[in-house]
């Protein structure tokens, strides 16, 4: 069985990527996981890096 | 080369931002022939305008390299500025809030309340958003098919959400209205403390001094009372919070109260009432949104970019620096013109079109970097609640005179939105 999608938030702005819904607008289909989102990947709403996301429960 | 007289003084003059369209084209005209370009006008120290959207996104986000708070954070003239200098202890603001600061302290400030902005933490709000939403939907109801949705709803609305985030009675909600119109609208004479037009610099400068020391006045018993008796409330937490282990300066603390009282509501009842004034006016968009109301989150998006409630901030280079392949020099003043960059033709297809199914829709309407609005998530649920809301119950929508806009030139938007509706 696949691991539970889990969803991640950008630290500076709060924008939430969520594994299931992925991020088509920028490039991202639904079910990308988070390790396949590309390192140089900013978030879509302040410009922060990837890097500066946390992994939160919602 | 500089900028052309008549152009500059379009982008400073709060009247060019009440007509609308005498801004706009003067914008139009920059991102076409000067998109970073100074402005030398006799009453300001000269600065750059930056106004296309891909340039205020690379100003925006190289937070060391643009300062906040070195030099004044909203366009000020000359007078104004060595005024506020003398008064302030050598310092170019009037309030230190996270829109002045720059790092560390903006990101120690900044992580004080950041969490309770945080779309997770705003979930179990949204019913109480939603109950107040409805009742100034049945209000709108008992209104009997007109009102002004300015004055009426949009500016109640917000308010009334943000002052019990904070904790502000009810009762002191028009006062909280009326000292934020008079902070935002104080070169407008129907709103400002006044009621005349600002002649004289110093004596503005004055009158919103005055603004700011009433709302000063104001906080500094709620932070009394908030230390004898903390609340599960936004003030309870900046009176009693820590910035590395020390209680908020008091400046800092007035500051962060002010801006939560006054950015917390007005730029949403700006942008709602921009938002309805413009389907009023497309009979066309109202009639999708009715049909499909999965489009109202990207209604509102086009809402945020349509109004773009900010108007500007400045910006101060640390360094040397390259924008547009113009040549900034360490200290140079710079205008992040957002109404400008959420009209760029390169990024926007008819940008002058209302258009509620946009997409994409990346306005810079909330900013970019580490100084994007802090509040923007809160003003999206308290949009999309409402029009949650009201959307099924409205049934037409037409304009009943002509909508007015606020005369200034940072924060602002619509102050009069006469409607004819049909509801039930």
């Amino acid at each position: 069985m696949s691991e539970p999608f889990k969803t991640w938030q950008c630290r500076t702005c709060g924008y939430i990527y969520d594994e299931a819904e992925g991020a088509p607008l920028e490039g991202l289909a639904p079910g990308t996981r988070w390790a396949d989102v590309p390192a140089d990947w900013i978030c879509p709403l302040c410009g922060t890096p990837k890097a500066d996301f946390d992994m939160v429960e919602l | 080369m500089s900028i052309p007289q008549e152009i500059a003084w379009d982008i400073v003059d709060p009247q060019a931002y009440a007509d609308g369209g005498r801004v706009d084209r003067a914008f139009a005209w920059l991102r076409q022939n000067a998109p970073v370009e100074v402005a030398e006008l006799e009453a300001f120290d000269p600065f750059w305008v930056v106004t296309r959207h891909a340039d205020i996104l690379e100003v925006e986000r190289q937070n060391d390299l643009f300062h906040n708070g070195d030099r004044a954070t909203v366009l000020t003239n000359k007078e104004a500025d060595k005024k506020v200098r003398e008064m302030m202890g050598g310092s170019p603001h009037l309030v230190r809030s996270l829109v002045q600061m720059d790092n560390p302290d903006h990101m120690n400030y900044r992580r004080l309340t950041q969490s309770w902005f945080m779309p997770q933490n705003l979930k179990p709000l949204e019913a109480r958003i939603r109950e107040i939403a409805k009742s100034f939907v049945d209000r709108m109801a008992e209104y009997g098919g007109r009102c002004d949705f300015a004055r009426d709803v949009a500016f109640l609305y917000p308010l009334h959400v943000i002052m019990e985030v904070m904790g502000v009675p009810e009762a002191d909600e028009p006062r909280m209205l009326k000292l934020t119109q008079e902070l935002f609208g104080s070169a407008d004479p129907d709103l400002n403390r006044t009621g005349k037009e600002v002649t004289d610099v110093s004596e503005g400068v004055d009158t919103v001094q005055s603004v700011v020391m009433d709302f000063m006045n104001y906080f500094n018993a709620i932070t009394e009372d908030r230390r004898a008796k903390p609340r599960e409330d936004l003030c309870s937490v900046i009176a009693n919070g820590q910035i590395e282990g020390q209680p908020l300066g008091h400046l800092e603390a007035m500051s962060y109260y002010i801006i939560a009282a006054t950015a917390g509501h007005d730029t949403t009842s700006n942008t709602t009432a921009g938002g309805l004034w413009a389907l009023a006016e497309n009979p066309d968009q109202f009639a999708r949104l009715k049909a499909d109301p999965s489009l109202i989150p990207s209604y509102l998006e086009e809402s945020i970019r349509w109004v773009t409630p900010v108007k500007h901030f400045m910006r101060t280079a640390t360094a040397d620096a390259e924008v547009g392949g113009r040549k900034i020099k360490k200290g140079d003043w710079m205008m992040l013109a957002y109404p400008s960059g959420n009209r760029d033709e390169a990024v926007f297809a008819d940008p002058y079109r209302f258009d509620i199914a946009r997409s994409p829709n990346k306005h810079v309407a909330f900013g970019y970097g580490a100084h994007v609005c802090l509040g923007q998530h809160l003003g999206r649920v308290e949009m999309r609640v409402l029009w949650e809301e009201l959307l099924p119950r409205l049934e037409s929508v037409e304009l009943d005179g002509e909508p007015r806009r606020m005369a200034a030139n940072f924060v602002c938007g619509p102050k009069s939105v006469p409607i004819r509706y049909k509801m039930h």
